[in-house]
């Protein structure tokens, strides 16, 4: 089974992009076909028998493109020197050789040399090199990517879409004005007597199709698209319009000839200017759709144009700057203050602090020092560093956030499902409409049933009702009213270091009633500290740095969090660890190890003594009593404390107590919940008293202690019983099944690849007020998705009545098909405004 | 481009065209119909330098210039029998400058150039007709209201005919704008012959205008 994502040109409204999905799935071998209409992208999962080709044929069948993105990179590379076709050839010769060139032409006229390369196989510095040593000078170089192709792509369409609205105005505008002006009696507008419609009918007609022509030239599109799908039986917009418009033109040139023919009545039914003034004001509408659907997407954009497009390499120990499409895993880069980091890779040397902001949205830079990781886009503030590539390209943090940003983007959500259905039978229940409508009109009107308005004729009153209905309903809105929201949200959220992986996790996120946080690393910093040191047999001066020497002497071999918080501890007090024996970790309970004691001990001996490290069961195994410690051990639990015993040849020494420190936006994190209503749940593997005790200063209403990992996806389990809608917030490995489990898994960003693999939110940051926000977020989404919805369905249950002729039936007003158009394409523009609107999101 | 090249082969086909003025050239036919139904023969008037159409019943007569730089008063105009008019109040004296009482008759027109006017062939009424269309089309027109052609006489006068007048009761029209004529004393209502009424006439930029107007029609046929 392949997936891929395909771009999409020619969809102008739902009806297209439901086209292309049932087509799809129809071929034998897909399985999933998901059309955005906002993002024009095609997602398609498909397996034997169907290749990609057969799929893009299959598109491109039913009248839509399918828009290549340009494999590899390609540049033109302007080339000096070059006298004869001879050397042209020498030159292409000469980069055929290259490993990981595509496709190379030279263009002798030009003098420019168009190659398509593998920037992984073949470095840009390359191809110069051999331009120059078959003995022609490489110039100054342009180069397109994709992401730059992408842009370039949507931004022609805007031009074009922008030139033909200005010949369609430019037209339309003189066409509305002879024909309206005889019409006006209010004010006497200048007006040529030699197109007096009476006296000279003719030519004014003439004049009119000469004005409509460019007009109709400027619109072709919608004739071409509409009767091709009218044809193939899947009328979508474009055949409203073609139908509409052709209606009134057809209509028209039929009084032209009529005129023509001596009936100069005819004149007074001419409607090339509503022909005219539909097709222009839908290509503005569609200019400004064009125009605010690029800005739905300027986050993805945004997070696009950080990555640097140059860095300094060091090669044979001298730097370089080369394009960042020719660095690879292994280079050695220096980046500089200021600078951007160019890809992901490991410090090894320097030090610095990098504003990490971009990726994380944590405003605080954050400490390099050799070893550890720095991220492509992220700023280096004040070092000096040297680092070692090691992801490029695609696999670079930066662009799984664009891939994971895009992928969510693309996605539907169930809520748009509604709107897919309705705007699949739309447009033909509209024809139906515009057809019954203008039938029932002309017959009553035939009979005398109802009185004509003024100067119209039965059939031009009918044709009127007809052209207003199909120009009136166009389902645009409909299409634009979910992709639209789904993207600025996902896209809003990317700017937050939120990451939504689709549109059915937005969807779901605001109606969670249940949160239930892991504790440590969630709730917690995850990194246990000691906090208390308890002396019990020793009496020497700096006890507890004795004791505290002796159990991180033990603990120094074990793995365990807290023993290492043990270790970190002594280290940073500066002492020096004794040499231990005997090692042995026993599960569960603690560790056992020979040590050679200082005279520090009650013994005073300087032999190895057995010691022991661990919790009240091992002590209790061996017998040792814990006198007044057991007093301690329980209230240093009861604080949400892991109190350690030591003993040392089967007496208590002390207690050494851990604890992971509760992050500072938990509290704040978990009230804002409580605000929204959410109830707030704790999971942890931590006995009660513990788990209590963290639960207590955060705020937790429900705690779910003592729970082993692999147990953690049944309680979540049971709590989606009790009919709640329950968000899991992780970080490890073992909250990977409770994070699939729930409806809405939610991964920190401190947290593992398997945690952020398997939840539908990832937050970019530590810090648990991105939760509230993430669901404020959704909240506005849902609720931006659901306007958009109501106004889309609203305009058109309320303008398809208007356009049929209701309020005339009442003795109200007819809908001019001009203002059919209008109206039609303001609501597109407004569903897209509506949309936009949710770029103001601020952070809970 | 495209577009471009469209409208300009459209403008070369209209430019080309020689059948554009449809109204000019349908008005001529149909003014000929006209000349050949009337009751009296359609004969040149010496005096005013052109062609006179008498309406049936003699009370008018529509006559229009065989040479524009020949025409003593008047290139188009009417003359009426004055005397209903006077017995419905019509002070003479009281007329307008450009308006002409004499010998009992009411006369009103225009000039409508000083052209010595050229004919290819023989001069005929029909021929005179057909200079004026060529020459000053502005002056004729297409009453869409009673599907009539009209003959612009200044003023707010005219004379209309049908365009066809098998379906047309009102195949001649002699029509007089009221308003210098009330001015002089006239009851527009009190016309013996003459009706008063509104009429829907295209004004001077081509609009469609309710006016009151003095009418006289004749169905021909």
């Amino acid at each position: 089974m392949e997936s891929q994502t395909l771009t999409i040109g020619g969809m102008t409204c739902a009806a297209c992009a439901g086209r292309i999905e049932k087509t799809v799935r129809k071929l034998e071998g897909v399985t999933t076909a998901t059309v955005n209409l906002a993002s024009e992208k095609l997602f398609i999962e498909y397996g034997e028998p169907q290749t990609l080709t057969s799929i893009k044929e299959a598109v491109i069948k039913i009248g839509y493109e399918v828009l290549e993105k340009p494999k590899g990179t390609a540049v033109t590379i302007p080339i000096g020197g070059m006298t004869c076709a001879a050397c042209s050839q020498r030159v292409e010769r000469a980069l055929r050789k290259l490993e990981g060139i595509e496709t190379v032409t030279v263009n002798l006229a030009t003098e420019k040399a168009s190659i398509l390369y593998d920037p992984q196989r073949v470095r840009l510095s390359a191809i110069r090199e051999t331009i120059e040593k078959a003995g022609y000078q490489a110039l100054e170089t342009s180069k397109t990517g994709a992401i730059d192709e992408d842009k370039l792509r949507k931004e022609r369409e805007i031009k074009i879409l922008w030139t033909k609205f200005v010949v369609a105005v430019s037209f339309g505008a003189p066409l509305l004005y002879i024909a309206m002006v005889p019409m006006i009696k209010v004010v006497n507008l200048p007006f040529p007597k030699t197109l007096a419609p009476m006296n000279f009918p003719f030519i004014y007609a003439l004049v009119e199709v000469v004005l409509v022509i460019p007009i109709i030239i400027a619109g072709n599109r919608f004739y071409r698209v509409g009767f091709k799908n009218l044809i193939h039986r899947s009328p979508n917009m474009d055949s409203l319009i073609a139908v509409g418009t052709s209606a009134a033109v057809i209509y028209s040139f039929y009084n032209v000839w009529e005129i023509y023919q001596g009936n100069f009545l005819a004149v007074e039914s001419l409607y090339f200017e509503t022909a005219g003034v539909i097709i222009a004001l839908i290509l503005l509408g569609k200019s400004l759709e064009a125009v605010s659907k690029g800005r739905t997407s300027e986050a993805i954009k945004k997070l696009m144009g950080l990555a640097p497009k140059t860095a300094i390499i060091i090669e044979k120990g001298v730097e370089k700057e080369i394009p960042i499409d020719e660095v690879i895993p292994g280079d050695i880069i220096v980046v500089k203050p200021g600078t951007k980091i160019p890809v992901d890779g490991v410090v090894i040397d320097g030090q610095t602090a990098i504003d990490e902001s971009m990726l994380t949205g944590e405003s605080m830079p954050v400490d390099k020092k050799a070893g550890d990781k720095v991220y492509a886009a992220t700023i280096n503030s004040n070092g000096v560093i040297r680092f070692k590539a090691e992801k490029i390209g695609g696999d670079t943090a930066l662009a799984q956030i664009i891939k994971l940003v895009e992928d969510a983007q693309g996605s539907k959500a169930p809520i748009a499902q509604m709107a897919d259905i309705v705007s699949g039978y739309f447009v033909p229940i509209v024809c139906l409409i515009g057809i019954l409508a203008g039938t029932a009109w002309f017959a009553a009107a035939s009979t005398g049933l109802v009185a004509l308005p003024a100067g119209k004729s039965v059939l031009e009153f009918s044709l009127t009702i007809f052209i207003s209905v199909l120009v009136i309903a166009c389902p645009c809105a409909l299409g634009l009213a979910t992709p639209t929201a789904i993207m600025v949200g996902t896209g809003k959220g990317a700017e937050h270091g939120i990451l939504i992986k689709g549109g059915e996790a937005l969807e779901t996120t605001h109606k969670i009633t249940t949160i239930v946080f892991d504790k440590t690393g969630t709730i917690t910093e995850g990194k246990p500290k000691v906090t208390d040191i308890i002396i019990d047999n020793l009496e020497e001066a700096n006890r507890e740095d004795v004791l505290l020497r002796l159990v991180a002497s033990v603990e120094k071999g074990s793995e365990h969090p807290l023993g290492q918080a043990i270790v970190q501890e002594a280290e940073a007090r500066g002492l020096t660890l004794a040499p231990v024996t005997d090692f042995t970790a026993l599960v569960g309970r603690g560790i056992e190890a020979r040590i050679q004691a200082p005279h520090t001990l009650e013994s005073h001996s300087q032999a190895p003594v057995t010691m022991l490290v661990g919790n009240k069961k091992l002590m209790d195994e061996r017998r040792i009593p814990l006198g007044a410690l057991t007093e301690e051990s329980d209230r240093l639990a009861e604080e949400g404390k892991t109190p350690m015993f030591a003993a040392l040849d089967g007496k208590i020494a002390g207690i050494v107590a851990v604890a992971d420190v509760v992050k500072s936006s938990s509290k704040a994190a978990i009230e804002a919940l409580h605000k929204m209503g959410i109830e707030v749940a704790m999971i942890t593997g931590d006995n009660k008293k513990t788990a209590a005790a963290i639960a207590k200063q955060v705020g937790i209403d429900q705690v779910l202690s003592e729970v082993l990992p692999q147990d953690k996806s049944n309680e979540v389990k049971k709590l989606q019983e009790e009919g709640r809608k329950v968000a899991m917030v992780g970080d490890g490995i073992n909250d990977a099944p409770a994070l699939v489990q729930a409806d809405i898994g939610v991964a920190i960003g401190s947290g593992t690849d398997v945690a952020m693999e398997s939840a539908d939110i990832v937050l970019m940051r530590s810090d648990l007020m991105d939760v509230p926000t993430a669901i404020n977020l959704s909240k506005k989404t849902i609720r931006t998705i659901k306007q958009n919805l109501f106004w889309a369905f609203g305009y058109n249950v309320l303008g398809i009545p208007i356009a049929a002729g209701v309020l005339y039936l009442f003795g109200g007003p007819l809908l001019n098909p001009i203002f059919a158009a209008a109206a039609m394409s303001m609501s597109s523009v407004s569903v897209l405004t509506n949309a936009l609107r949710l770029k103001r999101f601020k952070q809970a | 481009m495209k577009i471009g090249i469209v409208c300009i082969l459209l403008s070369l086909l209209a430019v080309s065209c020689d059948n554009l003025d449809v109204v000019g050239k349908d008005s001529v036919a149909s003014f000929e119909k006209v000349l050949s139904q009337t009751p009296q023969p359609v004969a040149p008037d010496e005096m005013n330098g052109g062609w006179s159409l008498s309406a049936p019943d003699n009370s008018a007569r529509f006559i229009w210039s065989k040479n524009f730089a020949e025409s003593p008063l008047h290139d188009v105009m009417l003359e009426l029998d004055a005397a209903p008019f006077i017995k419905a109040g019509l002070d003479p004296e009281k007329l307008p400058e450009h308006y002409a009482f004499y010998e009992g008759k009411l006369m009103v027109g225009t000039k409508l150039g000083q052209e010595q006017l050229k004919y290819p062939g023989q001069v005929t009424p029909l021929a005179s007709y057909q200079q004026i269309v060529k020459l000053k089309r502005s002056a004729v027109g297409y009453h869409g209201a009673l599907d009539h052609y009209g003959i612009n006489l200044g003023d707010g006068n005219l004379f209309e005919w049908a365009k066809d007048m098998t379906t047309n009761d009102k195949d001649i029209v002699f029509v007089l704008n009221p308003e210098p004529l009330i001015a002089a004393g006239l009851d527009p209502n009190g016309i013996e012959g003459w009706a008063f009424a509104k009429v829907t006439v295209d004004d001077a930029d081509g609009k469609p205008v309710q006016v009151d107007k003095i009418l006289k029609p004749f169905n021909l046929l």
